[in-house]
């Protein structure tokens, strides 16, 4: 107990001190994941508008196959991007591997499913009078599209920041992808596992502290959003 | 003509909802489309706005074809609005919601905000301009919904029932922008109603729907019944109510009947009722409907009456006193 306190302890100096490598870890982290959360959104809103405003073969098939792949495990995805990027694969000449780039693109699609699920529920929960509404006033098809997403607005920054709390906390396709690169691609999660295998727990603590005061925050304003759903 | 209608039938999986083989609506009046539940008014009225596509047959709008799976469809919209039967407004203010077609049709800030006030001056809802949309009451969101419509500066104004569900006030008022906006504006207003005694006091022109097709006039007192048969052969209809009425049909077992109220005939209760299908009810309501009087009788049921001018000012009938009113078997028509 001694222990944990005195590593406690020292972990608080730590993050009090503004300490170079800490910053700079924690940099990469929030760096990568607002990246990828921010592709994903961009590529998982509309493709879950899409799948909720319409109508087409193998619709139910698209929803099964989304719903499983939220079940995914990082290091399977760690593995397929790895085929794809690693000097054998199809984009090897790219070098992307062991980068922070690497990294964006196994959290893309680590989130992808996330944010297009649950972007079908909330624009699925959306009354139909609005799509007819914006419809007859003379929107087109964009507008129209645009004032479903405002109306599902709470529900489908949920969905993002929920996406946020996904990537921030992973490890598989960080370490796999980035390689936990001192500087370039270490972030909280690979830091500290690297911590814990050197049996160093004040850097490692330091680290957890920081990333639960991240899910924290996102906590707060994912209750904050939905309170002003209510409205 | 501002519509016609060819051969249009619309179909859900195998259920016909809407097969009007011609109709054509006017420009610039006021036309009550009349039925009952489930005649096909919404659908029609969301075809009519280019919302939804028919499933065969065709739509003319001043005497273009419409395609309602094409890219011009658009410019049919932004020529019709409909206001559904229960509108929905955005989650903002109601400046907001109005000024969102205005902006759709890129008018100025100037412009849109001088188009609201006016607007809400013509509801009657000057104060709400800050107001949150939904915080609003029913009636105060479909007078919103009637200015947003009057935003889009629309040739035609479609209605699902704009009076379903408001309170007296708000029925008046509503009635009253119905014809301001048709007398003002120019704007040709079509609407749908159940209420024949409200199509009857705003509609220039009514059209009468039942079970998706256009009916020579509306169907009213609508009931279910059932047909007995006694030992010499004569056939009974029973209501619900228990009444037994003559009839002549060649049904038997449950059926849906609709009486004509023209054909029916009251009387003040100090004669006596010779006419078989005589019952006795109380007289609840009398309204003047152009050349006609109605007469509203509770027999356990409301049922109905048309009374002819001259036959009325011989009947000396009171609200609230008891009547006879006999409904002969060729007022029964089996639905």
């Amino acid at each position: 107990m001694t222990f944990f306190l005195d590593s406690f302890q020292s972990a608080v100096l730590l993050i009090l001190s503004l300490d170079r490598e800490l910053l700079e870890i924690i940099g990469v982290s929030l760096n990568v994941s607002f990246a990828s959360t921010c592709i994903a959104s961009i590529m998982g809103i509309p493709l879950g508008l899409y799948i909720a405003l319409n109508e087409f073969p193998l619709k139910r098939f698209v929803l099964t196959v989304l719903n499983t792949l939220l079940a995914l495990p990082t290091v399977v995805i760690g593995l397929f991007v790895y085929s794809f990027i690693s000097r054998r694969g199809l984009f090897g000449p790219l070098d992307l591997l062991y980068s922070q780039k690497a990294m964006v693109i196994g959290q893309v699609i680590l989130i992808i499913p996330i944010i297009t699920v649950f972007t079908v529920a909330a624009v699925s929960r959306i009354d139909d009078r609005y799509r007819k509404t914006a419809l007859t006033l003379g929107a087109g098809a964009l507008q129209t599209a645009w004032v479903i997403i405002r109306e599902a607005r709470f529900s489908i920054v949920a969905a993002v920041i929920m996406a946020f709390g996904r990537v921030i906390a992973e490890v598989g396709i960080s370490m796999m992808l980035g390689g936990n690169a001192k500087g370039f691609t270490r972030t909280m999660t690979t830091a500290m596992a690297l911590e814990y295998d050197k049996g160093e727990f004040v850097l490692s603590i330091a680290l957890g502290i920081v990333l639960l005061l991240v899910s924290f925050t996102v906590n707060i304003f994912f209750n904050y959003l939905q309170g002003r759903s209510k409205i | 003509m501002l519509y016609e209608i060819k051969n249009l039938v619309k179909q859900y999986d195998d259920r016909v909802v809407l097969g009007l083989p011609h109709a054509s609506l006017p420009s610039g009046k006021i036309i009550g489309l009349l039925g009952p539940n489930g005649a096909g008014k919404t659908t029609l009225l969301e075809i009519l706005a280019f919302l939804l596509a028919p499933t065969l047959g065709e739509v003319f709008y001043q005497s273009s074809k419409v395609h309602h799976h094409e890219s011009n469809i658009l410019a049919f919209r932004q020529k019709v609005v409909l206001v559904q039967q229960k509108p929905i407004l955005f989650s903002t203010t109601v400046f907001k919601n109005i000024e969102f077609p205005l902006k759709i049709r890129k008018q100025n800030r100037i412009d849109r905000k001088r188009i609201i006030e006016d607007l809400l001056r013509l509801v009657g809802m000057q104060g709400f301009k800050d107001a949150k949309a939904h915080h609003l009451s029913g009636g105060e969101t479909q007078r919103i919904a009637i200015a947003q419509a009057l935003a889009c500066s629309p040739e035609v104004i479609l209605m699902d029932e704009p009076t379903a569900s408001v309170d007296v006030e708000n029925q008046i008022i509503i009635e009253r922008i119905i014809r301001e906006i048709n007398k003002d504006k120019g704007i040709s207003v079509i609407f749908t109603t159940h209420d024949m005694i409200q199509a009857t006091r705003v509609a220039d022109e009514t059209m009468f729907l039942y079970e998706g097709r256009i009916a020579e006039s509306i169907h009213e007192n609508i009931f279910s019944g059932f047909i007995e048969t006694d030992e010499t052969g004569q056939k009974y209809c029973v209501l619900l109510n228990q009444k037994k009425f003559q009839v002549q049909t060649d049904r038997n077992g449950p059926v849906r009947i609709s009486i004509k109220p023209n054909l029916l005939t009251i009387r003040p209760v100090t004669e006596h009722p010779f006419e078989s299908n005589t019952y006795q009810g109380r007289l609840l309501q009398l309204t003047h409907e152009r050349n006609r009087i109605r007469a509203l009788v509770d027999m356990d049921m409301p049922i109905s009456v048309l009374i002819p001018p001259l036959v009325f000012a011989t009947l000396s009938l009171k609200l609230g006193e008891e009547v006879f009113l006999t409904c002969p078997p060729e007022s029964f028509e089996f639905l």
